[in-house]
């Protein structure tokens, strides 16, 4: 469904993606693990549309995404909830995830998308009439998901959706994403600590200086050369 | 008392126009992030085109009861320029604030000499077109019935934006996109259309409220400059991006302005400018502005 082949993004001068490949299927959880700076975000905000490569395709449903404005990339299907949540202070938690329904119609009725949205995390029903700016930041992290998930997309990007957030809310993020994928979603994780990863996970890419340097399994053992930049920074 | 009610009301006036002006260019810097100094431009060529349509009317033989309407509908008529001015914009958005700011005075200029193209260098003036529409007489006070229907007018629009923006899906994503572009974006926005709608509502506003002034000031080739200072003393004193903000920024500078007039018109400007020194040295941000992040 996604398929990457060859990415390579330079930013102000410095290659930061040099020639990664990489593939979701529909109803897959692909893990793209590495240190901070390795090219994670940079990754997503290409797929996004944000970034332009310099060469190399990104193909999602027989459609190039290259060179498409990132609105576009959006109403075809790609829902994205980044690193920092990023959810509007100015909007209510309801008007947040409402907010996908307005700008992508068609498919299936807004109702549905939103009570879905719900279902995958249920204690956002009574957040609904909190402003955006009114969370902690587990809450903002479902909000942005369940956002993303409003849009009724084939794939999420979720970037780090762990990072920072305390471990208590921790299980319930993950049996959200667990949720997401038997809805039959592709959804593309970024993590930068491969004992993070949930153990439902298809398949994982390891990515080091902007190159991708393990593909496989996740499991409890893995090369020397993976072990050695995935343990968060230990 | 009689004096003292005329100066409130003649503030509250002015404030009601200033109020349309400076709302546009709230809406415009809310979401565009873009100070565009040709508000008053807009503004001007609302007062000229104004005059033209109701001559134009007059000559139609439309009652004069009308002309207000009529002077309404010319500004939401000329906000149509908004999305071709809106276009040029395009070259700056992603920019130094300079550029911007030098594009839009570069705009107050070229409109300058479209005003002058078209109605010529010497000011117009509409005929006795407020006094047709009477007086209201309370006691002893008398209160043009004009000036009160354009402050009704103006109550009326504050409310229908704050609604717009409020209860509406349309305004949501704007107040949304205004926050944060990037993310509106990643989440189907088409924010090319949103920055074209909003400054299309920002001219109108300007237009209109030009074209409500006209029958009580004659529009001259001055008005956009003297327009842009004044309606920068609101924003500043109100907070930038801040409807709140422009709401009571006009009402303070249309009161400050009226005061000094009646009692000592040296210093209508100067009063304007001692409250945004205030302002600026206690609350810098504006009376309702965010601090900049």
């Amino acid at each position: 469904m996604l398929a990457i082949q060859n990415l390579a993004v330079d930013i102000q001068g410095s290659l930061i993606l040099r020639g990664i490949s990489l593939e979701v299927g529909p109803g897959e959880l692909v893990c793209l693990v590495g240190r901070n700076g390795a090219g994670k975000t940079t990754t997503f905000r290409t797929i996004m549309g944000y970034l332009r490569p310099v060469s190399g395709t990104i193909g999602f449903r027989d459609k190039s995404l290259v060179n498409l404005p990132t609105y576009r990339i959006a109403q075809l299907g790609v829902g994205y909830s980044p690193e920092e949540s990023q959810v509007f202070a100015d909007l209510t938690v309801a008007e947040n995830i409402e907010l996908p329904t307005w700008t992508r119609k068609g498919g299936r009725p807004a109702k549905e998308r939103i009570d879905l949205a719900y279902d995958i995390f249920p204690k956002l029903r009574q957040y609904a009439h909190r402003d955006g700016d009114q969370l902690s930041g587990g809450e903002r992290k479902m909000v942005s998901i369940a956002r993303a998930l409003a849009l009724d997309p084939q794939l999420l990007l979720l970037d780090e959706p762990f990072e920072g957030l305390s471990p208590a809310i921790i299980p319930s993020i993950i049996g959200g994403i667990a949720s997401i994928q038997k809805l039959g979603h592709g959804i593309l994780m970024a993590e930068s600590n491969v004992h993070h990863i949930p153990e439902f996970a298809d398949r994982i890419y390891v990515l080091e200086r902007g190159e991708i340097i393990y593909q496989g399994k996740p499991g409890d053992t893995y090369p020397p050369e993976v072990m050695k930049v995935v343990t968060g920074g230990a | 008392m009689t004096s003292f009610f005329d100066i409130v009301l003649g503030g509250v006036f002015h404030a009601a126009v200033l109020f349309l002006v400076a709302a546009g260019l709230q809406l415009v810097f809310g979401v565009q992030k873009i100070v565009n100094l040709a508000c008053g431009s807009f503004y001007a060529l609302g007062a000229y085109f104004g005059i033209s349509a109701v001559n134009w009317a007059i000559a139609a033989g439309v009652p004069p009861a009308l002309f207000l309407p009529v002077l309404v509908l010319s500004g939401i008529l000329l906000g149509a320029i908004g999305p071709f001015i809106e276009a040029l914009l395009l070259t700056v958005y992603k920019r130094d604030e300079a550029f911007q700011l030098l594009l839009t005075f570069a705009l107050v200029l070229m409109f300058q000499d479209v005003l002058r193209y078209f109605w010529g260098a010497n000011p117009q003036q509409l005929g006795d077109i407020a006094t047709q529409y009477g007086k209201i007489v309370v006691g002893t006070l008398q209160v043009p019935t004009y000036n009160v229907l354009v402050i009704l007018a103006s109550i009326a629009i504050a409310l229908g934006i704050g609604a717009f923006l409020q209860k509406t899906n349309f305004g949501r994503i704007l107040r949304a996109t205004a926050e944060n572009r990037e993310m509106a974006l990643a989440l189907g926005v088409n924010v090319r259309v949103m920055y074209a709608s909003v400054f299309t509502l920002g001219t109108m506003l300007g237009t209109v409220g030009g074209a409500l002034v006209v029958p009580t000031a004659a529009a001259s080739l001055d008005m956009p400059v003297e327009l842009v200072v004044e309606a920068f003393a609101v924003v500043v004193i109100g907070g930038l991006g801040s409807m709140r903000g422009a709401l009571v920024g006009a009402l303070i500078v249309g009161l400050m302005r009226a005061a000094a007039i009646s009692w000592y018109a040296e210093l209508e400007m100067l009063a304007i400018y001692l409250v945004v020194i205030v302002v600026l040295v206690f609350r810098p941000a504006g009376l309702f502005g965010k601090a900049v992040e």
